[in-house]
């Protein structure tokens, strides 16, 4: 299927206005009371254009005496007398007007131009539509809270200026099988988005697209295929807890829940945290807190202020290879290291502080394992299950490395720290 | 004077008639809320002439005042009738307008789709009229006065109002809907002035 297709550039010339029902006189020119009135018809009646393009209308005068005339008429448009030049009497009764390069609608519902009696009254109007064809949707992101819904957003063709009214609408079939369906709630997480709320399936993919529509054509983005599975994301962690570590004045605890929502489905999660200073507004991000739901932010600034978020991706659901999409930061949460006379040290992360300022955290971690295997190991065969071990031994035993720490050298503070349980 | 309590034969001879204290209380209600629904009768004008776009809102437009099915503007004449026989004209308007205006959100939901606020607007006002226009007919049955002739069939004005609607075109289809909304706010307008009448000492 084309991925956008442009309509004929209308000039759409409508046929004057039905009859109306004698009880309701509603087209312009009804007879007012007093008056040898006249009626007018502008043709053509409500043109769709395209931008930069051209317009002939004439306005017809009827009435009462018979051959009104077109003297003394005039145009306004969006309530702008437009110039005399630009008109020019057919006839006895028609006044034509010639309008070149127009610009897009001002408003929705169509230009207003109007043909006015000498007098100024209204005698008809007709409403221009003047804009562009849709351009194509694109950059389709869609995702699953939970594996119960689906959202997805996209941006429009063209940045979205149509000059005219533009219907999106997102459709989804599953692959290989099933009619195409329309998604109904629209605008929930921006103007240009939708929300599948049931009835999605799982271990199957999806194919979705975004239908752009207006008076000028239509245009089709390119389909995304997706399975559910592959784009779940979940609520922020909730019960975000941050406190202090006993005296320590350069670190902070912090503890949080995995999401409920997923308890029955999630296996592995991975969490990010991210803090700030109180008068900052850059975040330092650690992103390799694994599945753990706690940590220990360690090299801050001593009796500062800090803002801690956490947030979640519930990658590898049920077999999925890819990973999920992170969930919206926690709310921030707040608390202060205790004051030092001592000057502190500078950032740092969710790591245990090496000996060497130069050294990164895996670099450091590894060179406390080996020394830890000169004591424990059995065997010179090194394995990520001693390393494992390792870390679960470290776990264990933060506790005990608190108490031990006051006999370590300030600067060294944090060596031998591993995460926080 | 009628003894007959709430009478509205003699209103405004004497305002100390003596009117059962819930039906006074009724009153004030209703009057406050035809107050209110002028004040929301107001918004609504404002927000649709400005989404229709200009000249719709400019100081100068005076579009033709063209006559709707079923239902005309507050006659000159309206003032000098009796009390009960003006409250039976306006909950007359207040029972054509629901449809004319249920019309008009609809030809708006098309023109101005982006425009949710005008379209609440529209749905509210054809409910509140609604709900005014029962309360008017409620008090004027308390008070004796309740219209026991035929009315004028809102089926048909919103069969006529629809059918003509959908059939005109957009520049018609504005003024209409600036007619009907230009006719909401007058029938409400007056309504709230003649239910000031029946308050005693005046409107509260």
């Amino acid at each position: 299927m084309p991925a956008g297709r442009r309509g004929p550039a209308a000039q759409s010339a409508r046929r004057p206005p039905p009859l109306l029902p004698l009880l309701l006189l509603c087209v312009l020119g009804a007879p007012r009371a007093g008056s040898g009135a006249h009626t007018a018809v502008i043709s053509p009646q409500d043109p769709t254009l395209l931008i930069g393009s051209s317009l002939q209308a004439t306005c017809s005068v009827h009435g009462d005496p018979p051959g009104a005339t077109a003297e003394g008429l005039y145009w306004t448009l969006n309530g702008r007398r437009l110039p005399p030049e630009l008109s020019r009497v057919l006839n006895t009764s028609t006044l034509a007007l010639a309008l070149a390069n127009l610009n897009g609608s001002r408003q929705q519902s169509g230009d207003n131009l109007v043909c006015h009696a000498r007098d100024g009254s209204i005698l008809a109007g007709s409403c221009l539509y003047v804009g562009l064809p849709p351009e194509k949707p694109f950059n389709i992101s869609c995702w699953s809270k939970n594996m119960k819904d689906l959202t997805c957003r996209w941006t429009p063709g063209a940045h979205g200026e149509t000059f005219l009214h533009t219907n999106y609408s997102l459709k989804y079939k599953l692959r290989w099988y099933g009619q195409d369906n329309t998604c109904e709630e629209y605008h929930t997480v921006g103007p240009h988005s939708c929300h599948i709320p049931k009835d999605l399936a799982l271990f199957t993919p999806y194919e979705i697209w975004v239908e752009a529509t207006n008076r000028l054509g239509s245009a089709r983005s390119d389909v995304l295929t997706l399975d559910i599975l592959d784009v779940v994301t979940t609520d922020p962690p909730p019960d975000v807890h941050v406190s202090r570590v006993g005296g320590l004045e350069d670190q902070l605890s912090v503890r949080w829940v995995s999401p409920p929502a997923l308890k029955d489905f999630l296996f592995q999660a991975k969490y990010q945290i991210r803090y700030r200073v109180e008068d900052s507004v850059d975040w330092k991000v650690v992103d390799d807190v694994s599945n753990q739901t706690s940590c220990r932010l360690a090299g801050l600034k001593p009796g500062t202020v800090y803002f801690v978020q956490v947030r979640c991706n519930p990658f590898g659901i049920y077999g999925s290879k890819k990973a999920g999409i992170w969930s919206e930061w926690s709310h921030p949460t707040a608390a202060s290291t205790p004051r030092s006379e001592r000057p502190g040290p500078g950032g740092g992360a969710c790591e245990p502080r090496g000996g060497e300022p130069s050294s990164g955290p895996v670099r450091r971690e590894l060179k406390q394992f080996l020394g830890w295997l000169k004591k424990h190991a059995y065997c010179s065969n090194l394995s990520f299950r001693l390393y494992d071990q390792w870390r679960a031994w470290m776990q264990k035993s933060h506790k005990t490395r608190n108490q031990d720490e006051g006999i370590l050298p300030s600067s060294r503070r944090g060596t031998a720290r591993g995460p926080a349980r | 004077m009628s003894r007959r309590e709430g009478s509205l034969e003699a209103p405004q001879a004497d305002s100390s008639v003596s009117l059962l204290p819930h039906l006074e209380a009724k009153i004030r209600q209703t009057h406050s809320l035809a107050h209110l629904l002028t004040k929301y009768a107001e918004q609504l004008l404002q927000e649709y002439v400005q989404l229709q776009g200009d000249p719709f809102g400019l100081p100068g437009f005076s579009p033709p005042r063209l006559p709707v099915a079923g239902l005309s503007a507050p006659a000159p004449s309206h003032a000098g009738l009796p009390v009960h026989e003006r409250l039976r004209l306006d909950a007359a308007a207040l029972a054509a307008l629901p449809p004319l205006l249920d019309a008009v959100r609809r030809r708006q939901a098309e023109l101005n789709p982006r425009a949710p606020r005008l379209l609440r607007r529209l749905e509210d006002a054809a409910r509140q009229a609604r709900a005014l226009g029962a309360a008017v007919e409620a008090l004027l049955a308390a008070l004796g006065a309740a219209n026991r002739g035929p009315r004028a069939e809102p089926p048909a004005a919103a069969a006529a109002a629809t059918s003509a609607s959908a059939a005109s075109g957009v520049f018609p289809a504005k003024v209409l809907g600036l007619r009907v909304c230009g006719l909401y706010r007058e029938w409400l307008s007056r309504t709230e002035g003649d239910l000031g009448q029946l308050l005693p000492g005046g409107p509260a």
